[in-house]
């Protein structure tokens, strides 16, 4: 029993031992990039994000930091974790008033963009310090300054660019449905065969949204409320178009697959016909390590589809806001983003009229390989994202009026 | 005779349940596409395997991590609960039904509360994001299961055959070692197995606590398996309960061992 008492006693001692670091995240506004260049050698960046794609894990393990050490002598930590528990752990450290937290780069966009910017999670602007957003990043293109409908303030710097797109086999299904009434035929003719994922899925929810977009067009939501009865109204028509849907999808509706990789796997194993994705190139990859076969194309609605940009941030009590800068700023640089283009397929967020002509052949000598569309074709169907406080409520209303009805 | 069929149609059923779900990820993780209505799968590929053994995401420190971790956690967890085992089992003293549930209490609490409740004290304490810190918190996790398993096997065995050593003349240490803990052994034994699952699975408690920083096998297999590509997650989950499999027997061989030599003396 002493030796419990002990250890009870140890245990309260090094729980209730204020160890608070007292390093402030330093103040960097004054600074000149050559300065932030100096303070940031011989650091290390640690970079948070979603863990789950394999092929970006690599290309940071195997290019990025690579590239960071050589250039800037800065080691680049990536740690894999969802952005929920991302946030959660900001929001705990600053609740638990730690001066210097762990996560200086954050990648992030959308409702939690919106949500980190509103509790103080972020550090603030800094996009106009980087030289790179100059030289490559075009500044007065809207969907780069507004992430959902959200200016982005200089608080976080593109990463890379996803767009919605559909895709089957032209092997089982000849068609390829080209608007929400094509689609309606298509659901027809293959009863059973077709669904997509259920809200608040970030692939299904933007599904839902583009066929909003369809029916009701896009323009009228860039300044609603996010008010129930007033988006209620306003979707209607396409509520009503997603019940008319309902009998001839998977399950006749009633049930939605729980996640976009569920979709992807479903339609992988030919029990539906059609799949929808955020990754525009994700069926030149599925081709290439033999999860789809070499009939799977790639295509999109002719009035278009959702595309948004995926960012970068800085935390607020980042402990190396400076080597975050300098590894955010590589990022945004043609070399970088023209690596991911070629070796993860990602729409890059580099402006084509900033490039020098030697870049953009680069680019454009780049092979997406099978079953895709070209660069051009996806930017000129591109729509914009609608405000991050409407997803919420199109994801609720979405769960009470179609599902099932 | 019909009870040993009963018992052979009982096995068979379990191991079609174990080794059939088993069987299914050693084929999924070399399949590159396996689509209804094959029974196999249409192509192989050796991707997964490459990807696991010599991708730039290392195995080996990731399992050295993991390993490392759940041992200490099975070696604390089982220490401590033997000694509180001992003292609820053997003694009595005003508080022992307390001590015994205030044992339990971490199972009670919903594993997400605890993880997010405890980071806030790691925090205050500069435990965060430091292996200590995730340590700290696998041992409470495994800490109800091991005294619970212990205190069982402890009031079980009883201190009457340390009691006749004593008699015999031998001192309370000779007593324990030489005595009750040969016959302790098995209940040691599963102890330290369930502390040492119980750690080396360990998801969001690693990831609020360590902050990321604190790199385990777990933290890689789990964003794999949500990410949707079957293939990575199956050799993923092959190599995380192979892995565990290994420390197991690892586990049961030390002891044995050790309790093969306690017996010659």
């Amino acid at each position: 029993m002493k030796k419990l008492t002990a250890l009870f006693l140890i245990l309260t001692m090094l729980l209730s031992a204020c160890g608070g670091k007292d390093t402030h995240t330093p103040d960097l506004s004054a600074a000149s990039w050559d300065q932030i260049e100096e303070a940031a050698r011989g650091t290390s960046v640690t970079f948070y994000g979603w863990g789950g794609d394999e092929d970006r894990n690599n290309w940071l393990a195997s290019v990025a930091a690579p590239y960071m050490k050589e250039h800037y002598d800065i080691t680049l930590e990536v740690v894999g974790m969802n952005i929920d528990e991302i946030l959660a752990k900001l929001a705990g450290e600053k609740e638990a008033g730690s001066a210097a937290g762990s996560i200086d780069m954050i990648w992030i966009n959308g409702e939690n963009f919106y949500s980190a910017k509103e509790n103080g999670l972020l550090y603030g602007a800094f996009l106009d310090k980087l030289p790179n957003t100059g030289n490559y990043i075009d500044t007065e293109d809207p969907e780069t300054l507004n992430d959902f409908c959200m200016p982005i303030e200089g608080y976080e710097a593109p990463y890379g660019r996803a767009q919605m797109v559909l895709y089957n086999d032209s092997a089982v299904t000849p068609e390829t449905p080209a608007s929400a009434q094509e689609m309606l035929v298509y659901c027809q003719q293959y009863p059973g065969k077709v669904t997509y994922p259920a809200l608040p899925d970030f692939t299904g929810s933007a599904f839902v949204r583009n066929i909003v977009y369809e029916i009701c067009g896009w323009e009228q939501f860039q300044t609603m409320e996010a008010d129930y009865d007033t988006v209620k109204e306003a979707i209607e028509p396409a509520l009503d178009y997603l019940r008319s849907l309902n009998p001839y999808l998977w399950n006749q509706g009633r049930t939605f697959p729980d996640s976009s990789t569920t979709v992807d796997a479903m339609f992988a194993d030919g029990e539906l016909v059609l799949g929808m994705s955020y990754s525009p190139y994700g069926v030149a990859v599925g081709i290439e390590n033999g999860t789809y076969t070499g009939t799977t194309r790639t295509f999109l609605f002719e009035n278009g589809t959702i595309g948004n940009t995926n960012y970068m941030s800085i935390a607020f009590n980042s402990p190396n806001p400076a080597g975050a800068m300098v590894v955010i700023n590589a990022m945004i640089s043609a070399e970088l983003q023209l690596s991911q283009y070629e070796q993860l397929r990602n729409l890059p967020v580099v402006s084509p009229a900033k490039l020098s002509g030697e870049e953009r052949a680069a680019f454009d000598a780049v092979d997406m390989g099978q079953g895709v569309l070209s660069q051009e074709e996806l930017l000129t169907h591109r729509l914009p994202e609608m405000p991050a406080k409407l997803v919420p409520v199109i994801e609720e209303i979405w769960l009470s009026e179609v599902v099932g009805k | 005779m019909k009870t040993s069929l009963l018992l052979r149609l009982f096995l068979g059923a379990a191991a079609f349940c174990i080794l059939l779900p088993a069987a299914l990820l050693v084929l999924w993780s070399a399949a590159a596409r396996w689509s209804w209505p094959n029974l196999l799968p249409e192509s192989w590929s050796g991707r997964t395997v490459a990807e696991l053994l010599f991708g730039p995401q290392n195995i080996w420190p990731l399992l050295g991590s993991s390993v490392s971790l759940g041992g200490a956690a099975s070696v604390l967890s089982t220490l401590i609960g033997l000694l509180t085992a001992r003292a609820a089992a053997l003694y009595d003293f005003p508080g022992r039904g307390l001590v015994r549930f205030a044992g339990l209490l971490p199972l009670l609490i919903p594993g997400t509360v605890f993880a997010i409740g405890i980071h806030l004290v790691l925090l205050r304490a500069g435990l965060a994001d430091t292996a200590a810190g995730v340590l700290l918190v696998h041992v409470m996790t495994a800490l109800p299961y091991s005294i619970s398993i212990l205190t069982d096997v402890t009031a079980a065995l009883g201190c009457g055959l340390e009691e006749q050593a004593a008699v015999l003349g031998a001192g309370p240490a000779r007593g324990f070692f030489a005595v009750s803990l040969p016959e302790l052994t098995p209940g040691i034994l599963s102890s330290m197995s369930m502390a040492f699952i119980l750690s080396y699975s360990q998801y969001f408690t690693t990831l609020i606590v360590g902050g990321g920083r604190v790199k385990t096998l777990a933290l890689v297999l789990v964003p794999y398996i949500q990410g949707g590509d079957r293939s990575l997650a199956s050799v993923y989950a092959l190599a995380f309960t192979g892995s565990a499999l290994v420390v197991f027997a690892l586990f049961e061989t030390l002891i044995r061992r050790w309790q093969r030599r306690g017996d010659k003396l």
